[in-house]
């Protein structure tokens, strides 16, 4: 993984020394709420319901033991002992207090981890697949390029003051488990038929209150290119983009109105004129020395087979079902990825102690693992794990609530924090996600039900993705009463698709019920394996809509 | 409309506080004040705005609350939330006090 | 670029002053073109945020200065524009930004090639050289030409040549 070079981590020292001073200058009274509001969101810091909360950068997801230690270590220091992490792969701390953050920042800076721009109207942390590097159908690391335009996009003088906040996701295969079609700008890492890697650019996707999904504004970007046409689609968007409705800021907005063909000629001209100027976007040598930085581990010459792993499987009934939900083929044979569950039943969905943080950090030590990966659905993924050391692991992770055996299930809820923690939202997603989980907690109808995707958002901005579960559900606020909207059919994968709404919500105490009889409709009605994805596809919101309302 | 209570966060440690002219910022509901209709504004307007200036706390706004046995119950979910702390966390927050 | 402070605003509809350099609004601009430019004075255009100064066309080239508006500190346009001017259109007047901008931002204006600031706080040289003092190094490049992180990596790699 990248590792900071004496530039960096000044850059990073910097960067909190000087928020140390605008923290100072607030205090002192030399800065208003007002001055001092956008130059905290730049350093990730919200006032929530109940405390500040500090949203700390993990760029692509991606972190090492020590950091993951640190991560621990600062929850419990400075925080009541736990994170939250995040769809966007990020880490949120809900307790913080404004005279120590700027010591927060330097603890993290310690480990080369920062919180810029994980607010504001800025790049925000760029997320990717959480398996690059170990999925067997990848055609390069996506976070080569990812960790390329974090550099770019950090404190960019003409992007740091855009009409609305501006994510980015990249994808290193064909499968988008980087859920790219609904980002801003989305980027998939593409062959043409000279066997040349480059990159296959989206844009205006994203969810909200006006959820797209995106276009196609490159069909192939050559590597050399992709900085230029990144910094051009910016560009675009900041010219053009609303300023005037909060609500129509984002360049999704701006790509419906002037549709996709107008986008994709506003792009190619603004790209042909950095091209020509010669300006050179992304030295050959930069990209070289990151993309080092990337190189897969020393893999051991394992075989197929683990006699050991086949073993443990046959005579352990709870790890089998772990290795059939959370265990995923790894390139190298001999090897696993491995998804650790932070949704245990009747849990917060994503979060994670400092205790849980410091053991993980543990374990990656025994197991001789580089890297943690944080995905978008609120899990962890250690990507290099020899097949023959699952079982010990799995042991150790379920002594630790981290060996739920639900990745993909129903019970696998992403769900945002909702009313108990947000200053932005209108109802709570937590307890709705419990009460779900603990509906559906057998494991042998949750195998049976298969692949099912719940999300949560309590409020229209989305956090949860509810528009791409399978299940999506959004709570608002009717009369002052908490109350659910069920959506039905969306995707985040290579097969997006937006939710749609089935009809009028449902109450806290009838929401649970009313997903249940969702899932039951889908178990009536399904052909062979299907998923309720899938079925939905087929048939339609009809027999859900009858089997839910019509009374 | 209904009585109504002042409410901020506190510019540094950013915990909900609520105001009482007799004690100045508290921390739990029941020793706020209940202020009647016409007077809230005023308060908002005075108190409230001073202590954003002298940089006490920030985001201040009052809500509607009722009393029901001498107790101050919020009309809105989410200041029930902000009293008491997270519904899905019983152990943090004002409830764990 | 040292700003030149003796330019006059004057607005839509109200009478140029005899002498000296002024400021108009675009629609001024296009309206009274001819009569602007023949007042042998340096010239200076307003523009508003929603203004691109493609807008102006090639007479870009006869204005000394070039006024960008910003509404509120969230407006970021004014980046942009001043970059277009820099870049596209080889503007080599004055740039000077006016309305609503934290003291954080000039930073960020001034290497995207803008000279000089009309602001309710004055804003100096050194003003601006103590922002950008606290993060010392850039990682992308601008109009201010100034080297990135990356250029002092490959100087790095680089030995000088003896």
């Amino acid at each position: 993984m990248y590792r900071y070079d004496e530039f960096d981590a000044l850059f990073v020292r910097e960067r909190a020394e000087q928020f140390r001073g605008q923290v100072a200058r607030r205090l002192a009274g030399e800065l208003t709420e007002d001055e001092f509001k956008p130059l905290r969101l730049m350093n990730g810091l919200y006032l929530q319901l109940h405390s500040y909360m500090l949203r700390i950068a993990i760029p692509y997801g991606t972190l090492s033991a020590r950091q993951l230690r640190k991560l621990g270590y600062i929850a419990r220091k400075y925080d009541r002992g736990y994170g939250h992490f995040t769809t966007r792969q990020n880490l949120q701390l809900h307790w913080s207090q404004l005279p120590q953050v700027p010591d927060m920042l330097v603890d993290l800076a310690e480990v080369e981890m920062h919180c810029l721009q994980t607010s504001g109207n800025c790049v925000r942390n760029i997320s990717a697949d959480h398996f690059a590097g170990a999925a067997d159908d990848e055609i390069e690391d996506p976070r080569i390029l990812s960790e390329i335009l974090r550099q770019w996009s950090t404190l960019h003088p003409e992007f740091s003051f855009l009409p609305r906040k501006f994510k980015i996701a990249v994808s290193g295969s064909a499968a988008d488990r980087a859920a790219i079609m609904v980002h801003d700008i989305g980027i998939q890492i593409v062959r043409n038929n000279q066997g040349e890697t480059g990159y296959r650019v989206f844009v205006g996707g994203g969810l909200g209150r006006t959820p797209f999904i995106g276009h196609e504004v490159g069909s192939f970007v050559a590597k050399a290119d992709i900085l230029a046409f990144v910094e051009a689609i910016m560009r675009v968007y900041n010219e053009s983009g609303r300023r005037d409705n909060i609500h129509k800021a984002r360049i999704k907005i701006l790509v419906h109105q002037i549709g996709a063909d107008e986008m994709r000629k506003r792009v190619e001209r603004e790209f042909e004129e950095i091209r020509q100027s010669g300006a050179l976007q992304l030295p050959e040598q930069e990209m070289q020395r990151i993309a080092a930085y990337f190189r897969p581990p020393d893999f051991e010459g394992l075989s197929h087979i683990s006699p050991e792993f086949e073993h443990a499987q046959k005579t352990d009934v709870a790890f089998a079902n772990w290795v059939k939900t959370n265990v995923h083929p790894h390139r190298m044979p001999g090897y696993a990825i491995a998804t650790i569950s932070l949704k245990p039943i009747g849990q917060t969905p994503g979060d994670c102690s400092s205790d849980q943080m410091e053991a993980l950090a543990d374990l990656m030590d025994e197991f001789g693992q580089p890297e943690i990966r944080v995905t978008h659905e609120q899990n962890l993924v250690l990507p290099h794990l020899r097949k023959r050391d699952l079982f010990a692991l799995w042991r150790k992770l379920d002594a630790l609530e981290l060996g739920t055996a639900n990745h993909g299930l129903v019970t696998d809820i992403i769900s945002c924090p909702g009313l108990d923690y947000c200053d932005l939202a209108n109802a709570r997603s937590i307890n709705i996600a419990q009460e779900i989980a603990r509906r559906f907690a057998d494991l042998q109808r949750q195998h049976d039900l298969g692949e099912l995707k719940i999300k949560i958002s309590g409020c229209i901005n989305a956090c949860g993705h509810h528009h791409v579960g399978h299940i999506g559900i959004l709570g608002v606020d009717r009369k002052g009463v908490e109350n659910y909207q069920i959506l039905l059919g969306g995707s985040g994968a290579e097969d997006a698709s937006l939710g749609e709404i089935l009809g009028p919500g449902f109450d806290s105490e009838g929401i649970a019920d009313a997903v249940e009889n969702v899932v039951a409709t889908y178990t009536q009605l399904r052909h062979g394996g299907e998923r309720l994805l899938d079925t939905y596809r087929r048939v339609g919101p009809a027999p859900f809509k009858e089997r839910l309302y019509a009374r | 409309m209904m009585p109504q209570v002042l409410t901020a966060n506190r510019l540094s440690v950013g915990e909900v506080v609520y105001w009482n002219a007799a004690k100045g910022w508290v921390r739990h509901l029941h020793e706020a004040e209940v202020l009647a209709d016409d007077k809230a504004e005023d308060v908002l307007k005075g108190a409230g705005v001073r202590s954003v200036q002298e940089r006490q706390v920030v985001g201040v706004y009052l809500f509607e609350v009722r009393v029901k046995d001498g107790s101050i119950v919020p009309v809105k979910t989410r200041e029930t939330i902000r009293a008491a702390g997270p519904s899905a966390r019983r152990d943090l927050g004002k409830q764990a006090d | 670029m040292p700003a030149d402070r003796a330019y006059v605003a004057v607005a839509d509809g109200e009478p140029l002053p005899a002498d000296g350099p002024v400021i108009v609004s675009l629609k001024r601009f296009q309206a009274e073109r001819d009569l602007l430019l023949a007042r042998g004075e340096k010239l200076g255009l307003r523009l508003d945020a929603s203004e691109s100064p493609e807008q102006i066309g090639a007479d870009v080239h006869k204005l000394a200065l070039i006024v960008l508006h910003v509404p509120y500190f969230r407006d970021g346009r004014a980046y942009s524009w001043a970059r277009l001017l820099r870049t596209r259109l080889g503007y080599k007047g004055e740039i000077r930004v006016s309305g609503h901008v934290l003291r954080d931002q000039v930073a960020f204006f001034a290497r995207v090639g803008v000279d000089s600031f009309d602001l309710p706080r004055p804003v100096s040289e050194g003003d601006v050289a103590a922002v950008q003092a606290e993060i010392s190094q850039v990682y992308q490049h601008s109009v201010d030409g100034r080297e990135t992180i990356w250029d002092l990596r490959a100087r790095r790699r680089q030995p000088p040549a003896s």
